[in-house]
């Protein structure tokens, strides 16, 4: 199949899928008030995804395993929360201001984590995170400490159907950015700092340089996915920041596929279903969720690390 | 006389106590075509580490055109004209040839950290790119990933990546290495005919003889970290010492 | 302040740093022959701690006898999990990629983290210490607590005992070498796979101890998992990975910075490690003992 021919195709996929979430929710409200759960769930299912895919930028087209993303998730949400419930700023310029401070912060995290490389790199970024987290906890007076922020306005025009299409048209837009800046000059060069950083040196690239601007491009998207689960959730809580959260992208990404833009959002819709499912189940098995993403965490490593988007390669390439 | 373009002053470095550089001094002029020869653990590949800024020295100065650049993180020193094909292939695996070689020339554009442009519309780019990889005669397998080719080609895109960068200094650490008998002289064969049209200096190491003697224009005999001796082939033939130390063994 | 004030902070700090001394040389040493950096090394610490709690409620009078029993069912009970762990998860990344091995001890420490919430609860816990220990010995102006000096006492011993077993034994040699050159330990046949083994239980084995050590020095909580290992991180970006000596010095650095940094805010003492981290990170982001990473 030529190369025209393929992106078409992915063209026309991409317009169908989002054809279909567009309409969901409006299929969802004839279930009453099952319905407006059920738009809730979707609507957190697609800020998930916005998050994942951030965080994919690191990992699956920087290979730099961070596991410290809900520090810039949770800066995001405490971002929003706090100007809007203390400052009472509109809910527009609250969340434009959300990007931009996580991207400040994951500047300084990012900055602290580059100067070393694979393994110590990753573990400074829990480091990092929890560091923020810990603040986050105690800092009472500012941020609620283990209350979080609560009884956040939403503006009157936000109703469950019409805040999932702005987060879908926001999520599709960030993912369209995300499309252009991987497929640009800069893109090229941090797929080759991750193929091979030395060679990458050589080549003339800062490779320390190009990683944090990718980190901080990918921590400013995360912003935008915790400003938006504020809003969708009407509070901000230090869970967001806590070192487990980081874990939901991570696996996310694993399991849809690291390698390209839309494993993470496949994997994302995957981790909801299990939310779901063991929801139905058993009410109780909500409380056991870590140890449940844990385990399938173990389990896809061990067995299936490329991911669903991976082992379609796999078939499409035996077909 | 050709003016100089390298000049390595005083050069030593040690690992872990042991003395691998030992007051190496030595001048390149521009344009020349010269091999570094020496036994195993002679410091051959260290001095190029040296130079292109891996390691740092523990005293000497590095003159790149007049100026010291002793200190520079190596992505500087490629800025300012130092490129470097490796002895075990160093490339970037799971992208294509043509990925390899689009990335190098953008970077050596300084056009790296354009994040709007998708790189399949830069048409010059591609072109240059092209372009290069005909002149390694490697066109034909641009679209191939550059990790499952033999190793022969891979060592030509090593060459043709550091020829992107359109170097005034191009080190080779052992572009024969690895490679069959037949090969090598092509691979050589292309060494010297894109030394011959580019006019661009050429370091190489080599091991193996005949090539060193066929094509330099001057040889430098590395042992134990110290230079040896510096000559033509046929100065460095009938020394002594050399003979001594190294070819007796190998001839 | 009065001197001996600062000495008692001093010894409160050497001992807490003896502690995660232990518990970080046994991460730092599973790295220098796995190659692996086990994040759940913090969770099998805490695991030692409830399990320590646990058998501890077993006995009536709580005398020294069973608390030396305590310091070998526990470490012993740990190293055989860590065994089990190894055999059955980490054998199978050994040849991965270090992205997958990441991956595969962060997912181990939800899990292990989120079973001792289901096993043990929420609660605080704690281990009383045993009568003869549960005193205090007078010294130089102020009281400090013998539980405190037998840690003090303990600390350089497992010290010493590492040091011999690293630099007298056959398999000590087998470590270090296996440190320095990753390469030749496949070399070595039928060796590396009891070495690599043997490595890992003893890594185990020593989060275990500080988990015992800490159960009755202090709570008992969830928290003191991520809390551990982060110090350990802290100790190995100081120190560097593999290398015990530079773990000992790492710890009781971070052990005496937060003591001293408690007496005038107990949250600057919590970030301390952060700040050294950070520190370090400027101005020798190799750590105190490794060479530039160019």
């Amino acid at each position: 199949m030529s190369k025209t021919n393929s992106n078409r195709k992915n063209y026309l996929w991409g317009i169908i899928a989002i054809a279909v979430l567009a309409i969901l929710p409006f299929l969802l409200i004839t279930l009453g008030n099952k319905g407006e759960y059920w738009i809730w769930v979707i609507t957190e299912m697609i800020i998930m995804a916005l998050f994942a895919a951030s965080l994919n930028m690191i990992l699956g087209f920087g290979g730099m395993v961070s596991f410290g993303h809900s520090a810039f998730y949770g800066m995001g949400a405490y971002t929003v929360a706090l100007l809007i419930k203390k400052a009472g700023v509109p809910f527009f310029l609250a969340l434009a201001a959300a990007p931009v401070m996580a991207g400040a912060v994951a500047a300084i995290i990012g900055w602290f984590c580059v100067r070393r490389i694979g393994l110590y790199f990753s573990i400074l970024t829990l480091a990092f995170s929890q560091l923020l987290y810990m603040i986050a906890f105690q800092w009472y007076t500012f941020t609620g400490g283990d209350d979080g922020i609560h009884g956040i306005n939403r503006p009157e025009f936000f109703g469950p159907v019409t805040y999932y299409l702005f987060c879908l048209a926001i999520l599709v837009a960030c993912l369209l950015v995300m499309r252009m800046i991987i497929r640009s000059s800069f893109g090229l060069a941090i797929r080759t700092t991750r193929e091979n950083p030395e060679r990458a040196k050589f080549i003339g690239i800062s490779v320390q340089r190009y990683q944090l601007l990718n980190f901080i491009i990918a921590g400013a998207f995360a912003g935008i996915s915790g400003g938006l689960i504020t809003e969708l959730n009407r509070f901000a809580q230090t869970e967001f920041l806590h070192w487990s959260k980081s874990a939901e992208p991570i696996f996310a990404s694993l399991v849809g596929g690291m390698y390209s833009l839309i494993g993470p959002v496949i994997g994302s819709t995957i981790l909801m279903f299990l939310k779901i499912v063991l929801q139905q189940v058993h009410q109780s098995l909500v409380e056991i969720w870590a140890l449940f993403l844990g385990l399938i965490l173990l389990v896809v490593v061990l067995f299936a690390p490329e991911g669903v988007m991976g082992l379609r390669q796999k078939f499409l390439k035996k077909h | 006389m050709a003016e100089e373009i390298l000049r390595v002053e005083d050069l030593t470095k040690s690992f872990d106590g042991n003395t691998i550089m030992n007051n190496i001094h030595f001048s390149v002029p521009q344009g020349e075509l010269s091999a570094i020869i020496g036994p195993n653990g002679a410091g051959k590949t260290t001095l190029f580490n040296l130079i292109t800024g891996y390691h740092l020295p523990d005293s000497g100065k590095i003159i790149l055109e007049g100026r010291d650049i002793v200190g520079k993180q190596p992505y500087e020193i490629v800025r300012l004209g130092i490129a470097r094909a490796f002895q075990r292939t160093n490339i970037f695996p799971r992208l294509s040839v043509l990925e390899n070689m689009v990335a190098t020339v953008i970077s050596n554009r300084k056009g790296s950290l354009n994040m709007v442009t998708p790189v399949q519309n830069l048409k010059e780019v591609h072109e240059r790119a092209y372009q290069i990889l005909e002149s390694v005669k490697l066109r034909d397998v641009a679209e191939r990933q550059s990790g499952i080719l033999p190793h022969g080609d891979q060592k030509r895109l090593d060459i043709a990546m550091a020829l992107a960068l359109e170097p005034k200094l191009l080190l080779l650490d052992e572009p024969t290495a690895g490679i069959s008998p037949e090969e090598r002289w092509q691979t050589i064969d292309l060494v010297h005919e894109l030394w011959q049209r580019l006019g661009i200096t050429m370091i190489f190491i080599e091991h193996d003889m005949d090539i060193v003697f066929k094509i330099s224009q001057k040889i430098r005999v590395l042992c134990y970290g110290s230079l040896l001796a510096e000559g033509t082939p046929t100065e460095i033939s009938k020394n002594e010492k050399v003979i001594e130390a190294y070819l007796g063994e190998e001839v | 302040m009065e001197i001996s004030f600062l000495i008692f902070q001093l010894l409160n700090g050497l001992t807490e740093g003896m502690i995660l001394f232990i518990v970080a040389s046994g991460l730092s040493l599973v790295f220098g022959v796995l190659r692996v950096i086990n994040f759940a090394h913090g969770s099998l610490y805490m695991i030692g701690a409830y399990l320590a709690f646990t058998l501890s409620t077993l006995f009536q009078d709580f005398t020294l006898g069973p608390y030396l029993l305590l310091m070998i069912l526990v470490p012993a009970a740990v190293a055989v999990i860590g065994l089990g762990l190894e055999i059955t998860l980490f054998r199978r990344i050994y040849r991965k990629e270090h992205l997958l091995q990441l991956l595969l001890t962060y997912a181990l420490v939800l899990v292990l983290d989120d079973l001792v919430r289901l096993i043990w609860g929420g609660d605080i816990r704690n281990v009383s210490r045993p009568l003869v220990l549960a005193g205090s010995v007078d010294f130089a102006g102020f009281s400090f607590p013998s539980y405190n000096i037998f840690i003090l006492a303990l600390g350089p011993v497992i010290a010493l005992g590492l040091w011999y077993l690293l630099y007298r034994t056959h398999w000590g040699n087998l470590i270090r070498a296996a440190v320095t050159y990753p390469e030749m330990l496949g070399a070595l046949g039928t060796d590396v796979t009891r070495v690599m083994t043997g490595t890992f239980i003893l890594g185990c084995a020593l989060a275990g101890i500080g988990g015992v050590l800490m159960s009755a020095l202090a709570n008992i909580d969830l928290g003191i998992a991520m809390e551990k290992i982060i110090d350990c991180f802290a100790v190995v970006v100081i120190g560097g990975l593999g290398s015990v000596g530079g773990a000992l010095l790492g710890s009781l650095i971070i052990g005496v910075g937060k003591s001293y940094l408690s007496l005038v805010l107990v949250r600057l003492a919590m970030v301390f490690p952060f700040f050294v981290m950070a520190l370090v990170l400027i101005i020798r982001p190799w750590g105190l003992f490794g060479k530039p990473e160019r």
